[in-house]
Order: C-alpha cells, then structure tokens, then sequence
C-alpha cells in the first residue's frame, strides 16, 4: 500500500488522506454552498410609449437621467441595431430613439457622445445608417459615427469566457467607452429565441477581422459568444426600443409588432429578460440569459425591481417560430 | 484627383488605413491596385512593400499589423501582380488560398453529419471559402478567392486551380437568390427566399467572368436594376465591376454624382472601376 509521510513522520496511509480530504471538502461545502449570495435586485424601467414622435425625447431624458448616474465628462456610446436597408420596417432600432439618448446624454453633461455600429451582413455601414435615416434625423451625424467593423482594435480576455472562440479582437471605441448604450430592437430570433440587449453586442465585433457574416461567432456558439460579450464590456446600460418590434422569423424575415413600450435599465441580463416577459417569453429558458445570469434565481421576476409600468400592463406575446414554441412563458 | 487623393492619405508606414489610423490589409491592397490602374508608381511601390513586411509564415495575410492568423484578405493580396508583389510571396499566397475551404464541406464536418444521420444540403456540395479559417464558406470570400486563383490560372493554368475554380463557381451558382443575384450567402431561412444585395452580386458576377448560365443572366438583370437605382459607392462599384467582368456595362456608364464616396476603400475601387471601364486595369487581367 502506498504509504505519506507526515511532517511529524506519523505514517498515513492514502486511505487516511483521501477520508481527511473528503471531510475537508464537504465541509467546505457546506459552508459555502450552503448560503447563497444574496441576490441584489437590478432596476428595470418600463415606459409605454406608442409612438415614435416627440414625446420619446422626454421620455429617454428620464430614463438616462433615472438609470445612467453622473456622466458628467464621461464618453457615452450608443449602439443600435442596424440589419439592413428597410427604413419602412422594424428591422433597425428607430434613430428618433437614438437621437433622443444622444441628446439626453449631451444635456446630463456627457464629455462626448458617440453612435457606433458594425452590421452583420452590409459592409457600407454608412450607406445602411443613411437609408435608416439616420443622416435625417441625427444632425451632423456622420462625424458622431464609428464604423464598429472597420475600427482599430485590441485583443481582449473577458472576465468569462463561455465560448469556443480562440481570439476575441474589440473595437477600441467601444472598449474605450466609460459606459456602452446598448439600443437594441425587441425582436424574436430564429437561432436563440430572443434578440435584445445582449445579442445586439454583435455588433461590436470587427468584421473586418471576421467578416460579413461574423461566422466565427455561430461557430463558436452563439448563446456563448453573446454571454462572453456580455462580460467583456463591464460599463454597460441598456435601452430597448420595443415601439414597434418584430414578431416571427426575426431578426430579419419576420413581421412587426406594436409592443409600445421602452425598457431600460444598467443590468443588460435584468433588461433582456423583463423584455422577454413582455413578449411572453420564459427568459430562463433563452439559454443565453441563463449564462449571463451568474447567480441562481437572478432572471427570476421577483428579483428584478420594475419601476413604472408593470410587465403585465404591457406584455403582449410575439408570434414563435415552431423552433422556439418552448420559450412560451407558461400561463400566458 | 482620385489618385492625388489617395496618395495624400497614404500612411507614413505605407500602408492605408479604412478612413483614419493604423494601416491595414484589405484598403491598402485596393489603394495599390487602384494607383497602379492609374499609372502611379511611387506610392504604390511604398505600399507593397507594407504589404509585403506583413506576410504570415503560412503564406496567407492577417487583416491587419499584429494579427497572427492568416484570413480572406490573402485573397486580396494575391489579386496584386505578381511581378510587384514578388514570385515566392504570391505563390506561398496562391497556395495558402488552394488550403482553405469552408468547414461545412470538411471530410471531418461530413462525417459527424453523416453519424448524425443529416444529409448534405445543396448549398454545402462545393467547397467555397471562408472569412476566417474554420468557419463556412460565403459569397464574399468565395468570389475574392476565385478573382485571385482565375488571374492565376490564366498565368500559368493548373488542374488544382481549374478544380477550385469550378467548384468555387458552383458554391456561388448554388447560393445564387432564385430572383438572381446574391446576398452574403444565405439563399433562404427557415424556408424564406432571401433577396439579393447590389454589392455582393457585383462581386459574384466578377467571379462568374465567362461563365453564362441562366442564375447569371438573371443575376446581369438584377445587377443592371440594382445599378439604376444605386444608393451605395460601395455597391455601385461593385456593381460596375461584376458588370464589366460580364460585358454587359453600358458603354460610357458614369457613377451618378449624387452617390456619396465616403470611405477610402470606396474611392479605390471607384477609380479602379473607372479604369478597368477604360480599359487600363482589371482584377482579372494577368
């Protein structure tokens, strides 16, 4: 039998250390998983607004001020969600919504503003914006602008990595932001279930490195890819333009849908999955939102602190595909 | 005044960045092709030798300085002549491309299908190429790789080139939009046809050079529609391109003014555009 010796030369057997290890171990155990952490609650506002007209202004104003803290000399980033070249369609976050949050950041002191984005299948990120109507409706627009894919980048490690990719290269822009605005479209994805908050930081990733599509994403895992993007920018805040979302076969090919309503709040897991109860969908079953969760019971409603309207004054479910008939929250 | 502009915006390391900063791989290659159309040698010269400083051991190029994987820009890289690119850098290139193929058309990626009892779907039967190395294969990259190994073949033929010639004109015509032209690569999505994009047609259609099939005339006309009503430089110099690769541009064709050229990359392949419609310069001529 192998034998270890002690430092006192008290002569153990392995059998003595692996019970002496076992105890120690279970101990542990139920010391530290006994109790679990608190859960603090993340706040997440709900503002019903039916349409994009002046009084979203107002409305963006409270939310920034509400949740974005002091941003006095601070670089603010705001990014939407640019698909494609369908002004007419809900594919594209509004950029009345866009120019409403740049224009609330300016007035709370920010140090500079700036509105990035690197779509997934368009290379003229320029072109696409302009036919969104983003030149129209953001003065001056052009030299706020960042083309996410074609931005000088850095190598990065986030704080958790859930994903297969090898090597994570991020605009430094975006990297560079003392707090990221992630203004995503409320829309149904045919591939995770729910494109939001979260998902929409795909479009921080350079194609210019990984191309058009960003493949190395879908490769890698996509609920993965988006919960390691999710760690890699720690200074977030989310604002979700669910005036008119999409419903089916998003985020391109399906159909809008009228939700009316903002959601916003710093905690971009919190944000996402009070979108997700608002379009009837169960946010700890989108398998991304459970990576990014962290901790046990954070998606769950009760842990979650809604400041204005409630979800069900507001909810209204968005047609799945048959893929996605699963995510349904239950008694809806 | 292209070309003026272009040299004026040339980094101090030779290189070209996308508007402002570090230079990089893919507008550096298209500044050069674009200044050697047009004659100019000087600046060229400077930015092919950044280019040449940046070549990987595999023989492919990164995107950019600092990178250390080879990507689809090697594709770029090797549309540069040959002669001023340099012999072994361009071949070790041209080798590097012949390597790649998208993961879907993998012997290891088939088996594990086949063990998952999934067939092959049509669009998977021909290799193309992908963005980055182990992932799939996309219009895009596909016809930037058959750009390349065409102007090869026609230096110096090989059955290896021909084989991916043919089989990368295949993956197009297989992800070609039943209305004609191409997006990125996705012909449909959950049983939804999906609709062409101008650029992306414009760059198969250059890669489809000689090639006549029914997709392709289809694809010519909606080319020549996306053209008439062209908002993008970048579209509508790709357009242009695909275009003259087929002959089918409208003999005199000027970029409408009201376009806006807005990156430096778009001014490239505007002049590169002009000249090839002059007669002076290709992506395809040896």
């Amino acid at each position: 039998m192998a034998r270890v010796k002690s430092s006192n030369q008290t002569e153990l057997t392995r059998r003595d250390v692996l019970v002496a290890g076992g105890a120690v171990a279970a101990a542990c155990l139920a010391g530290c998983g006994g109790q679990p952490a608190p859960i603090t609650p993340s706040r997440v506002s709900i503002v019903k607004a039916p349409a994009y007209d002046q009084t979203i202004y107002d409305k963006v104003r409270r939310l920034v001020v509400e949740h974005a803290g002091d941003v006095r000399g601070k670089n603010i980033l705001l990014k939407p969600n640019l698909v494609e070249f369908e002004p007419e369609s809900s594919i594209n976050t509004h950029p009345m919504l866009v120019h409403a949050a740049f224009e609330a950041f300016k007035a709370q002191g920010a140090a500079t503003v700036r509105i990035a984005e690197g779509p997934g299948h368009r290379r003229n990120t320029l072109d696409l914006a302009d036919a969104a109507g983003y030149f129209q409706t953001v003065p001056g627009f052009e030299d706020q602008f960042v083309d996410l894919n074609l931005d000088e980048t850095t190598r990065v490690h986030p704080e958790r990595q859930f994903s297969r990719i090898k090597k994570l290269y991020l605009p430094n822009t975006a990297l560079g932001a003392d707090l990221l605005v992630s203004m995503a479209k409320m829309k149904t994805h045919h591939w995770v279930g729910a494109t939001l908050s979260m998902k929409n930081l795909f479009g921080v990733v350079p194609s210019g490195i990984y191309g058009w599509p960003k493949n190395v994403l879908h490769w890698a895992g996509i609920d993965e890819s988006i919960a390691d993007l999710h760690f890699a920018f720690p200074r977030q805040m989310a604002i979700v333009d669910g005036i008119v979302g999409m419903e089916g076969n998003g985020p391109i090919q399906g159909t809008p849908k009228h939700a009316g309503v903002l959601v916003a709040g710093r905690d971009p897991v919190a944000v996402d999955a009070t979108c997700c109860r608002i379009m009837k969908i169960d946010p700890s079953r989108v398998q991304y939102l459970r990576l990014g969760s962290e901790q046990e019971g954070r998606l769950a409603e009760i842990n979650i602190q809604q400041i204005g309207e409630t979800i069900r004054s507001v909810a209204t479910p968005f047609e799945l595909i048959p893929q996605f008939r699963e995510l349904r929250l239950e008694n809806s | 005044m292209s070309t003026e502009l272009l040299v004026s915006r040339q980094n101090r390391d030779g290189g070209w960045s996308y508007g402002r900063g570090t230079s990089r791989t893919e507008p550096t290659v298209y500044a050069i092709l674009a200044l050697l159309a047009a004659g100019e040698a000087e600046s060229s010269a400077r930015g092919l030798a950044w280019i040449r400083a940046l070549q990987l051991p595999d023989g492919g190029w990164p995107p950019q300085p600092g990178f250390d994987e080879s990507t689809w820009v090697t594709s770029l890289v090797a549309l540069l002549p040959r002669e001023r690119l340099g012999g072994a850098a361009h071949e070790r290139a041209i080798a590097w491309i012949l390597g790649l193929q998208g993961v879907e058309t993998s012997r290891s990626y088939r088996m594990r299908q086949w063990l998952l009892g999934a067939g092959v779907p049509p669009e998977h039967e021909f290799p193309g190429w992908p963005w980055f190395p182990g992932t799939a294969a996309w219009v895009g990259p596909t016809s930037l790789a058959i750009l390349a190994l065409d102007k090869e073949h026609a230096r110096k033929p090989s059955e290896d080139l021909r084989r991916r010639i043919v089989d990368g004109r295949n993956f197009l015509l297989r992800r070609a939009c039943v209305e004609g032209g191409w997006n990125h690569g996705s012909v449909r999505a959950l049983g939804y046809e999906s609709s062409p994009y101008p650029e992306t047609t414009g760059m198969a259609l250059a890669a489809m050079r000689g090639v006549r099939t029914r997709p392709v005339a289809l694809s010519i006309a909606v080319a020549q529609r996306f053209l008439g009503e062209c908002r993008s430089a970048d579209a509508c110099n790709w357009l242009r391109i695909g275009l003259l690769a087929q002959g089918e541009l409208a003999p005199g064709y000027c970029r409408p003014s009201g376009i806006a050229v807005r990156t430096l990359t778009e001014i490239s392949l505007d002049l590169l555009a002009a000249e090839t419609q002059n007669g002076k310069g290709s992506l395809w001529h040896a």
